[in-house]
């Protein structure tokens, strides 16, 4: 393999060429390990922050009825699904709170506090109070926490939940701030007390349903909706936006990453141009003394995968610097992360991603000039300066 | 007067027109047989194609028209991987300036013609050394270019040339570019294995000197062969078609 030693002379004696090209595919590959765990880590959050707190799922009543009669057998039936996590069963209504002079309208959410912790993790959002004290609390509630500033309630103190001409006195046991729209209107309140509330005997309107994976949620709802008559949809049916920007990212990113490899490609280009213009007569002794076109196209091919490899784990590594220094800065992109940090996370798949993409790309944009070298005339080349 | 069977390399009415719209005739039906172990010389003004005839010889290049036939098969359309084996193998180049690989040392340049050919590193090492040791570079296998002299890289490029036991060896203007004694060392360098191991050369030279010492001499006008000397003991013998050359025609011998 002499076409190797060649190779590896040229590298070696080229530092400048090498150094540029060394750098310049270092860099893509930095920027897209980067990238990749930043957007990732990103969308990441945004989804553990919205979709994984709340339901994949959300069963409804039948067409034309107002609530599910049968939720404890349709609850034991869906929970014998292997994909289904946790279940909760609920009793959502519209209605209004009054605290002394202060009127607002609200959500109230009645529930078993021990399914709806396993599918909501309400308790991480608690500001103050537990969660589970729902259970042993008939009339107790738990408030969002701009519903409670709005009220100008605190813990302890006793409210009324209007309903049409119905009401409930209730306690605040606790608040809880999700960081959403939800701590404007939300209260949480114990089953029993929603159904006394609401008056239809043991019912709820929804059961919420949390998958173990939640890319699965479209297709558990078509199933669902195929062999019962209740109305199942999905997350992606209630939050559009967010499945929308999820599988935006994906579509930007390629585009971001076919710049920066179109850059790298022009870079690597020019540089393996001017090697074989410098190398032109060279090229044209090594015909002369009997080199064939197949090895000068590898020995130029070589040249810049042998760059690519260096290339890849030097731009490896400068990513992974890079990603760390940006956890360092307080960048805030989701508002609910909790210290307002992004955590960048790059996967190892990342890195071998990047590798091969150095090494693609190396190949890719040394091969036209590794081709035109390869198709020098011996005759000229050796007369060339 | 030839025995055909060793008839190393010849040409038949070969041609080569370059240019589209003015034409240039860089040669002019030329044929030629040159018989192994012969020492031979190409001389005439520059532009005359003599280079261009080397090239030809040295497959570099393809005729427009004619033939090239070597050690009787006829190379003239042979495919560019054909050619370069061939010239691997059956093809020793010299050029002007050496053209040795910077980047190698003097054995590395030696050796590459070997590992074109496919030869272990160790066999091309030793032959290598070899080759080094018989132009009298045994003591710089491991100098540079830009470490050694013209005359010296000179000789390594004459090693490399003769690295795969080439059929022949092509040397233009191999010593244009260096000083008279180390010309003349060259020059008794391919005398000597040009008697030692019947090794043919063919020189393009404007040098009268070096083209003196060979053992024939042609003149090239225009692209054809106007002129030709072969040594007969001391002296030269012109041979036929002198008369056809623009100019007198004649080759003017230094040395009488």
């Amino acid at each position: 393999m002499f076409e190797l030693d060649v190779a590896l002379r040229h590298i070696l004696t080229n530092r400048r060429g090498t150094a540029f090209t060394l750098i310049s595919v270092a860099i893509a590959v930095a920027i897209i390990i980067m990238s990749l765990g930043l957007t990732e880590s990103v969308s990441n959050q945004i989804l553990e922050n919205t979709v994984n707190k709340n339901p994949h799922l959300l069963i409804g009543p039948k067409e034309g009825e107002s609530y599910i009669n049968m939720y404890r057998s349709l609850s034991n039936q869906i929970s014998s699904y292997p994909e289904v996590f946790a279940l909760s069963p609920r009793l959502v209504g519209q209605g209004a709170a009054r605290f002394q002079e202060n009127v607002h309208s609200v959500e109230f959410v009645g529930v078993l506090p021990g399914p709806e912790e396993t599918l909501m993790e309400v308790q991480e959002s608690m500001v103050s109070g537990n969660f589970s004290d729902l259970r042993f609390n008939n009339k107790g509630a738990i408030l969002g926490s701009r519903l409670a500033r709005n009220l100008n309630i605190r813990d302890g103190g006793d409210f009324y939940l209007y309903l049409k001409n119905d009401s409930l006195r209730l306690k605040v046991i606790g608040i809880l701030e999700k960081g959403t729209v939800k701590d404007e209107t939300l209260v949480y309140l114990s089953l029993s007390a929603a159904q006394e509330l609401v008056g239809e005997g043991d019912v709820v309107t929804e059961i919420g349903v949390k998958l173990a994976d939640y890319t699965r949620a479209p297709a558990m709802a078509r199933e669902l909706n195929e062999i019962g008559r209740y109305k199942v949809t999905s997350w992606q049916d209630f939050s559009p936006e967010i499945a929308r920007f999820v599988g935006n990212q994906g579509v930007t990113n390629i585009l971001f990453y076919m710049f920066i490899l179109l850059i790298s490609a022009f870079v690597i280009a020019n540089t393996t141009i001017m090697v074989v213009s410098k190398r032109r007569r060279e090229i044209g002794i090594l015909m002369a003394m009997g080199a064939k076109r197949r090895s000068v196209l590898m020995i130029f091919v070589l040249e810049n995968m042998l760059i690519s490899l260096p290339a890849g784990v030097l731009g490896a590594v400068l990513g992974y610097v890079a990603a760390q220094a940006i956890t360092l800065l307080p960048l805030n992109v989701t508002s609910a992360a909790a210290d307002g940090r992004i955590v960048i996370d790059p996967r190892p798949e990342f890195f071998a991603l990047a590798l091969l993409f150095a090494i693609m790309l190396n190949f890719i944009s040394g091969l036209y000039p590794a081709y035109s070298a390869a198709r020098l005339d011996p005759v000229e080349a050796i007369g060339s300066e | 007067m030839n025995n055909r069977d060793d008839e190393i390399i010849v040409l038949k009415d070969l041609s080569k027109i370059y240019g589209n719209g003015v034409e240039v005739r860089a040669l002019d039906g030329v044929s030629l047989r040159i018989k192994a172990g012969e020492f031979v010389a190409i001389v005439g003004p520059s532009g005359s194609g003599k280079s261009t005839l080397l090239n030809m010889i040295g497959l570099l290049d393809t005729p427009t028209k004619g033939h090239i036939f070597l050690k009787g098969i006829d190379v003239s359309r042979a495919s560019p991987d054909e050619r370069a084996r061939l010239r691997n193998q059956e093809l020793g180049f010299v050029f002007q300036y050496h053209h040795l690989i910077p980047e190698f040392t003097a054995l590395e340049n030696v050796m590459i013609p070997m590992l074109i050919a496919n030869k272990s590193k160790l066999r091309a090492r030793e032959r290598g050394e070899e080759l080094l040791a018989a132009v009298g570079l045994g003591d710089r296998l491991h100098s540079r270019p830009n470490q050694l002299s013209g005359g010296q890289n000179q000789r390594v490029a004459v090693a490399r040339a003769l690295a795969n036991d080439p059929s022949i060896v092509i040397g233009d203007e191999l010593t244009g570019n260096l000083d008279t004694k180390s010309s003349e060392l060259i020059y008794n360098l391919l005398r000597e294995l040009n008697r030692k191991i019947n090794q043919t050369f063919i020189l393009v030279t404007h040098d009268m000197t070096l083209a003196e010492k060979t053992d024939r001499i042609l003149r090239i006008v225009d692209g054809k062969i106007v002129c030709e000397m072969r040594r007969k003991d001391d002296g030269f013998d012109v041979i036929d078609s002198c008369e056809l050359g623009e100019d007198d025609g004649k080759i003017t011998l230094l040395s009488r």
